[in-house]
């Protein structure tokens, strides 16, 4: 039963990682924190696009919309982490709720720019309530529980959270309501005519997308410190859209492996030349040249060679 | 899988080598790619060139200088992971750079938590030395309030009356305005401001805003429009005969060089403005073999303003760690507080209690020359906070 | 607003406008027939801005020479992208031709940092065009003048190229049916290379007639990516006129709404497409696509 060795591939993931702090890399350590809170970031985007088909050009804002929420609760606030944290993806999924009830009318190109408009609006909010948010200035200074002021503790928090998320990212897509989804995607019309309220069902994944796309921003706030306004602006969300489609987008865990590869990439590119946008790029070309379904074509067609299924 | 394995790998080649006689590791940062790069890049070069200098002399305390240099995009959540990254892989002794307020801040933050010294060598935001400061963030570039209080200063000189202030929409048009509206009425009791416009931050059309201060009336521009903002304005104002008869007193760095010679014939009269460095203007011997030396590296006479800002953030970290002896942090944050160095254009002083150095500036109108194709600052003079 | 305020605002309102519509045009063409979202339309739109300066400033070549440079440059930059990567492409997964062109915006980035340089730039005005006219209540920058014959001009011509000729008759007919098109015996790769490179040409065009009123610095492609999809978007996808109009609605509300309104000067174009897409989902003149 493949369900099954998914399971277990994924369990002796999570253990290897939570073994990783053992290397005594601190370096290691924050990456791959980066790394986790990317991937969730990703995986919440393609709830949307790998399972309705509707590609947002404004998932940053949820991110953003978490991680300020979450960063305001603690700092201005003083709110215990246990409700700052629930709140702000309570917060990101309200607004998604209502920003997705104007878009899932839409489909197609159409559909992608009322996200992004709605999204930049997220990002003049930011950059306009000064009061508040910090304004351009950024929310420095995040007042942090001080069980996780330690980057080992913050790496296992950021690892259960992103486990637990990711599993029930899993359970969502998986369940029936995942499937109809993908009905819905695969022929918008036929699944209306048995019955199905389409609009409905991509407005749900909207929201769902929205909700975990604020918890990842959440966690990247508060590993950072501080919140900006650029989390927010349009390339923060073409961003995580080149993560989703590099991963490869009809599969689970295609956004994961986009996200690390993109994430690392750029962080190792800047290590070794100031010429970093070259070196991303030619490598991007040749994915896209070569794997037209993202990395886990590769993973596929590397299987598929050996025989296994 | 394969991912952990990679980043294993990468940690393990960060955590080797620790032997005697290490090299002095100084971590730089600026915008190299996109649109911080017009100043990222002279900056750095700027930065290179101290660190070439003093390892030419044998380095700090005797040991070599390692210069580990980075993009930091612009984007403050990258700089502050690509901070990080210096810290804790490539083990900086000291950080040193930034260009917009909110990256600055941000490495203000790490800086803060990892207390690892960083020194601003761009970042004008008042925040940094006052709301936000602590013990290990220091600034060398000037700030918002001196920016001001010196553009106010030139209202009363000009003896101005009816003002336009002219402002972008974000952190730095906003604290600069501030600085300008705190000392009008000291500097220049006879002024007074009529109308404010603020541009957005990126704006390139200014239409909407070019007649608005024509019809005000005003007979001087209080502007913090810089860069390729005051070029825009500057393109879209002219040919209304905008300048004619408004003095245009701006923050900014827009006297720069840069600006001038680009703009040549276009640059328009009556601007009054500033900049950090002029390459045509020495304040003595000593400043003059530092213009020598950097047109030497830049393989250009009229060197950038920006490259001088980098270079002196090298020679104030390099200062301090020859005061205390060492490169520890709290020891060097204690050397920096107070401390006194010579640079090219002059002796500059950080003051223990806001962590800002008394950086100056040159002010001055800008002027046609007959034998030249672009405009020069003269006469020059040479601004420095007290 | 006082009569002359409201004239001005008007015209400046029109001058922004077509430029925008001219570098919005090549995108909505290339959307229209290609289906490509194109992230690097305002990269090149930055090369045209960068190319008119090195032939005009450079080289003292006259601007109209240097507005022609730009659109080549442009159309043999287009050409060899499209021939030798992005044909590729067209029946692979769409969405990766995203990912395909937010590649080249990274290469070319890197190519005009190595070739300009980060120093900022501008380009003077054409001689004859860098004063203004005196309507008597109100003063007119030629320049603009300039951009408020051109832009109609290049709609008309683009109009004439696309209902009134053969050629247009396919292209348009590739934007309906790709597959039937190719059944009737047409070259349709060689109908995609054609608007690819027609496309990006205006970005150039758009590029080298904005640069004697911008400032040419690094990162000048960023916003008018968005700008030009928002124009595309509200007039309606592969719609000339729809284009024409947007870049209307575009240039009057940045205009007006940044004199009005200045506090929301950033998101004014957002705003505006916010408005159109929730009254008009297909853009002003778009039709709704059934079951795509």
């Amino acid at each position: 039963m493949p369900q099954r060795n998914q399971l277990i591939a994924s369990a002796a993931l999570v253990v290897l990682l939570a073994l990783l702090p053992l290397a005594g890399s601190r370096y290691a350590v924050d990456l791959t924190t980066e790394v986790l809170i990317y991937a969730l970031f990703a995986l919440s985007l393609n709830v949307l696009i790998g399972f309705t088909g509707n590609v947002s050009f404004g998932h940053a804002a949820y991110f953003a919309i978490g991680g300020y929420t979450c960063a305001i609760l603690l700092t201005t606030y003083r709110w215990p982490l246990a409700i700052s944290l629930p709140a702000a993806v309570v917060l990101a999924g309200l607004v998604a709720a209502v920003v997705g009830y104007f878009c899932v009318r839409l489909t197609q190109i159409y559909f992608a720019m009322l996200t992004l408009a709605f999204a930049m609006l997220v990002w003049g909010v930011a950059f306009k309530w000064k009061e508040v948010t910090g304004g351009d200035d950024g929310f420095t200074g995040i007042n942090l529980p001080a069980m996780l002021t330690n980057h080992v503790s913050y790496f296992y928090f950021t690892l259960a959270v992103v486990t637990v998320a990711i599993a029930a990212l899993w359970v969502i897509c998986h369940s029936a309501f995942g499937l109809t989804l993908v009905a819905v995607r695969e022929n918008n019309v036929r699944t209306g005519f048995i019955g199905v309220d389409t609009r409905r069902m991509r407005w749900a994944a909207f929201t769902v997308a929205g909700s975990f796309g604020g918890l990842a921003g959440a966690l990247f706030g508060m590993y950072h410190r501080g919140m900006y306004i650029e989390n927010a602006f349009w390339t923060e969300s073409a961003q995580v859209l080149i993560m989703v489609l590099l991963g490869g987008m009809y599969s689970f865990v295609g956004p994961i492996l986009g996200a690390a590869t993109l994430h690392l990439l750029q962080v190792f590119t800047n290590q070794y030349t100031t010429y970093w946008p070259t070196v991303l790029g030619l490598i991007l070309l040749v994915i896209v040249m070569v794997l037209p379904d993202g990395l886990i074509g590769l993973v596929s067609r590397v299987k598929a060679r050996w025989g296994k299924t | 899988m394969k991912i952990s394995a990679i980043i294993v790998a990468a940690g393990a080649l960060g955590a080797g080598t620790a032997f005697a006689q290490q090299p002095v590791k100084i971590g730089g940062m600026y915008p190299l790619t996109g649109g911080g790069a017009v100043y990222g890049v002279p900056a750095m070069a700027g930065h290179q060139l101290a660190i070439e200098e003093l390892n030419a002399k044998g380095g700090i305390l005797g040991r070599k200088i390692e210069s580990i240099e980075r993009d930091d995009k612009l984007n403050p959540s990258a700089a502050s992971s690509t901070m990080k990254e210096l810290i804790t892989k490539d083990k900086v002794d000291i950080v040193l750079g930034g260009l917009s307020s909110a990256v600055g801040l941000a490495m203000s933050e790490v800086s803060k938590q990892e207390k690892v010294v960083y020194i601003a060598t761009i970042p004008k935001t008042i925040q940094m030395t006052t709301d936000k400061l602590h013990k290990y963030v220091f600034r060398t570039a000037s700030n918002t309030d001196f920016e001001g209080d010196t553009m106010s200063l030139l209202a009363g000189r000009y003896k101005l009356s009816k003002l336009c202030n002219l402002q972008l929409d974000y952190a730095y048009g906003n604290d600069l305005e501030a600085g300008i509206v705190k000392t009008l009425g000291k500097n220049a009791p006879n002024a007074k401001i009529v109308l404010t416009l603020k541009p957005k931050l990126g704006a390139t059309d200014f239409n909407p805003f070019i007649p608005q201060v024509m019809a005000a009336g005003c007979d001087g521009v209080l502007s913090g429009l810089w860069g390729p903002h005051f070029v825009s304005w500057v393109k879209q104002a002219k040919p209304l005969g905008f300048f004619d008869k408004i003095k245009w007193i701006s923050g900014g760095e827009i006297a720069s060089h840069e600006i001038a010679g680009e703009l040549k014939g276009d640059f328009p009269d009556n601007v009054i403005s500033n900049t950090y460095e002029l390459w045509y203007h020495a304040q003595d011997p000593s400043h003059k073999e530092f213009q020598a030396r950097l047109a030497k590296k830049l393989n250009t006479q009229e060197t950038p303003q920006w490259a001088l800002l980098g270079y002196v953030g090298v020679m104030y970290a390099a200062a301090a760690m020859e005061k205390a002896k060492s490169t520890e942090a709290d020891k060097v944050s204690a050397a920096l507080e107070g401390l006194t160095i010579k640079t090219p254009v002059g002796p500059l002083t950080i003051d223990p209690k806001s962590h800002q150095a008394n950086m100056g500036q040159f002010w001055g109108p800008m002027v046609k020359k007959p034998d030249r194709a672009y405009r020069m600052m003269d006469p020059v003079e040479y601004i420095q906070p007290k | 607003m006082t009569l002359t305020m409201f004239t001005l605002n008007a015209f400046y309102g029109l001058a922004l406008a077509m430029n925008m519509f001219i570098i919005a045009s090549g995108l909505n063409l290339i959307f229209g027939v290609l289906r490509v979202i194109n992230f690097a339309h305002g990269m090149f739109y930055m090369f045209g801005a960068y190319i008119i300066f090195t032939v005009t400033k450079t080289w003292g070549a006259p601007f109209l020479v240097g507005v022609l440079a730009s659109a080549a440059g442009l159309a043999v930059i287009a050409l060899a992208i499209e021939r030798l990567l992005l044909k590729n492409l067209y029946d692979k997964e769409h969405l990766m031709q995203l990912l395909f062109t937010f590649a080249i915006v990274l290469l070319m980035s890197d190519a005009a940092k190595m070739i300009w340089g980060t120093d900022q730039y501008s380009v003077g005005y054409p001689p004859g065009l860098g004063g203004a006219i005196n309507l008597g209540f109100v003063l007119l920058p030629q320049y603009q003048l300039f951009l408020c014959v051109v832009g109609p001009l290049i709609a008309i011509a683009m109009w004439l190229l696309v209902d009134r000729t053969r050629w247009g008759r396919i292209v348009r007919a590739a934007t309906q049916d790709r597959e039937m098109l190719s059944a009737l015996g047409v070259n349709v790769p060689m109908v995609y290379a054609a608007v690819f490179t027609m496309g990006s040409a205006l970005a150039g065009i758009g590029g080298a007639l904005a640069a004697p009123r911008v400032a040419l610095v690094p990162g000048m492609d960023a916003t008018i990516i968005n700008e030009c999809f928002i124009i595309v978007i509200i007039g309606g996808l592969g719609n000339l006129w729809g284009s024409f109009l947007g870049a209307l609605a575009f240039g009057f509300v940045v205009q007006f709404g940044t004199v009005l309104a200045p506090n929301w000067q950033d998101v004014l174009p957002y705003l505006l497409m916010l408005a159109v897409l929730i009254v008009r989902p297909w853009g002003l003149l778009g039709r709704p696509e059934a079951g795509r």
